[in-house]
């Protein structure tokens, strides 16, 4: 069995770096591979019931942008048990960290009951470099009373700019956020996080991102981002 | 619940009641925020006497780390002119008797929001944080440790948690250094990961105030101060709160106190001059006539 594993795991490597296009995130797979459990993890960015109209109505535009191939929709699952976190696991952390801590661990975007926090889908364009995020915040991201939490805005941005940075990157690090804050945004309103690949520099990625509501005509905040593609030869701690 | 009334009462006091007319946000009128009523805006937000839990206490979770820091601010508090900063469910609750101003009112306002940084109930599975204030120094520590729900890289805290974290920080500290209300710039850099369950210390202070806004800027580091996590600098925008009228007849109401006519003048911490009422309150004056 573990040889199989290891055959396939390799065979995912080479495709990747025989630049196919395979999903990024393989969790179902990896799941039948290493445990005898068939749970299928839930992908959260699909439509739930406390999605808004708004949400929904994005969600269709873009779907439809992804038949062509030139969109595709991410998954998200609550537990990051993907290649991509393995690969961290196995070349960045030193292997006698604690085993409990890991197993209660959940992505901190998706651990909230549907419509409570964040609800949440990234789309990304390969040609374009480009991300877009459609995001709404629910009452558990509240900050100032009636709107969204500037620490929830920063956490969506840096999701968004991250997975921008990630899939031309590889395993990447966010070394600089710096958000402009035009407007507050209204708890539990649909906005759009677009996030673009400005350059690349050695090891340094700089991304720009803006924060629009729904029909694009209010702009709530400006990004910019300092992403560093980690040296797997280095560990972190 | 009388002495309440009255208390509120009279910081409502002569709030300028001539209902009707379109609503101007008040420029923000420094003289009038500051000295003797910035006690006033802390007992306010401390809300000492109250049932509402506070999140901001040690519980099983915390680390030694954590713990020890803490009983040491708290010896601080007793002589050095620090305060422990409760820390509610909602900033609702941070400031009853008071609201944003009409024109920046949401929509939706349901009573079930929780602030987010204390949304995640189960003890140490999220944001475990106390802050430390010094009103005079206008500086602040936080003692902040994450749990496993706030994971980013495995085994370690999200950095949008820690940016969460600061800006959290910065918005009590901003509010009450000065009635700074909404993160303007956050501007974050990251130096080295946290590991799950481990303390981050923020040093924050105010740099300075100018021009209707408050400039902060902070140091995340491990407890020995021998790995930096994240340096940050933020803006915030000053605006007052204004009353919340809708409470005043409320309270009148269960108290038989209801007003014959509403007393003009103002009230120490407004702009200056007789302000005017929003239709809403108007609404509300009509109903309970």
């Amino acid at each position: 069995m573990l040889r199989s594993c290891t055959a396939a795991l390799r065979t995912l490597r080479a495709l990747r770096q025989a630049g196919r296009r395979v999903p990024r995130c393989e969790p179902v797979l990896a799941r039948r591979w290493f445990s005898t459990e068939k749970v299928i993890p839930k992908d959260h960015a699909l439509p739930n019931p406390s999605w808004s109209k708004d949400l929904r109505l994005l969600f269709d535009q873009f779907m439809k942008k992804c038949e062509d191939g030139s969109w595709e929709r991410l998954p998200s699952y609550k537990s990051k048990y993907t290649q991509k976190s393995e690969d961290f696991k196995t070349y960045f952390l030193d292997s006698k960290l604690v085993k409990e801590q890991l197993s209660q661990a959940q992505l901190f975007t998706r651990g909230y009951e549907d419509g409570l926090g964040f609800e949440y889908v990234i789309f990304y364009n390969d040609d374009e470099k480009r991300t877009v995020c459609l995001f709404q915040g629910g009452p558990y991201l509240q900050g100032v009373p009636g709107f969204l939490h500037g620490g929830a805005i920063a956490t969506m941005i840096d999701a968004t700019v991250g997975m921008c940075a990630a899939i031309p990157g590889g395993i990447v690090m966010t070394a600089n956020l710096n958000i402009n804050f035009k407007r507050p945004i209204p708890l539990c309103s649909v906005v759009v996080i677009n996030s673009q690949l400005d350059k690349i520099e050695g090891r340094k990625l700089f991304l720009s991102c803006n924060v629009r509501s729904a029909d694009e005509k209010i702009l709530y905040s400006e990004a910019t981002g300092l992403f560093i593609k980690l040296d797997p030869e280095k560990s972190l701690i | 619940m009388i002495r309440r009334g009255l208390r509120v009462a009279a910081r409502l006091g002569h709030h300028g009641a001539l209902p009707g007319g379109p609503y101007i946000l008040p420029t923000f009128s420094p003289a009038s925020a500051f000295g003797s009523s910035m006690d006033s805006l802390e007992s306010e937000f401390c809300q000492e006497k109250t049932d509402l839990k506070n999140y901001a206490l040690p519980n099983a979770s915390w680390c030694p780390d954590m713990l020890n820091l803490y009983h040491e601010f708290l010896e601080k508090t007793k002589a050095d002119g620090w305060i422990r900063l409760p820390s509610f469910k909602s900033n609702r609750n941070h400031i009853q008797g008071l609201k944003l101003p009409l024109v920046l009112t949401a929509s939706s306002d349901k009573s079930d929001c929780h602030i987010f940084t204390r949304c995640i109930k189960t003890e140490g599975q999220g944001y475990e944080y106390v802050i430390f204030f010094h009103p005079s120094k206008k500086k602040s520590v936080c003692l902040f440790q994450p749990g496993p729900y706030l994971e980013g890289p495995r085994g370690f805290a999200h950095g949008g948690s820690l940016a969460a974290m600061i800006d959290e920080t910065f918005s009590k500290i901003a509010y009450l250094a000065g009635e700074g209300l909404f993160t303007l710039n956050l501007n974050t850099r990251f130096k080295n990961l946290i590991r799950m369950g481990s303390l981050a210390v923020l040093n924050v202070g105010v740099e300075k105030v100018e021009d209707q806004k408050l400039y902060i800027s902070c140091i995340a580091q491990s407890t020995d101060q021998q790995t930096v996590y994240a340096k940050a600098s933020g803006t915030f925008l000053q605006l007052q709160l204004e009353e919340d009228s809708s409470q005043y007849y409320t309270l009148c109401l269960q108290e038989s106190l209801l007003p014959t006519a509403l007393p003009t003048g103002t009230h120490p911490r407004a702009a200056g001059g007789v302000r005017e009422v929003t239709g809403e309150v108007r609404e509300k004056a009509l109903s309970f006539a």
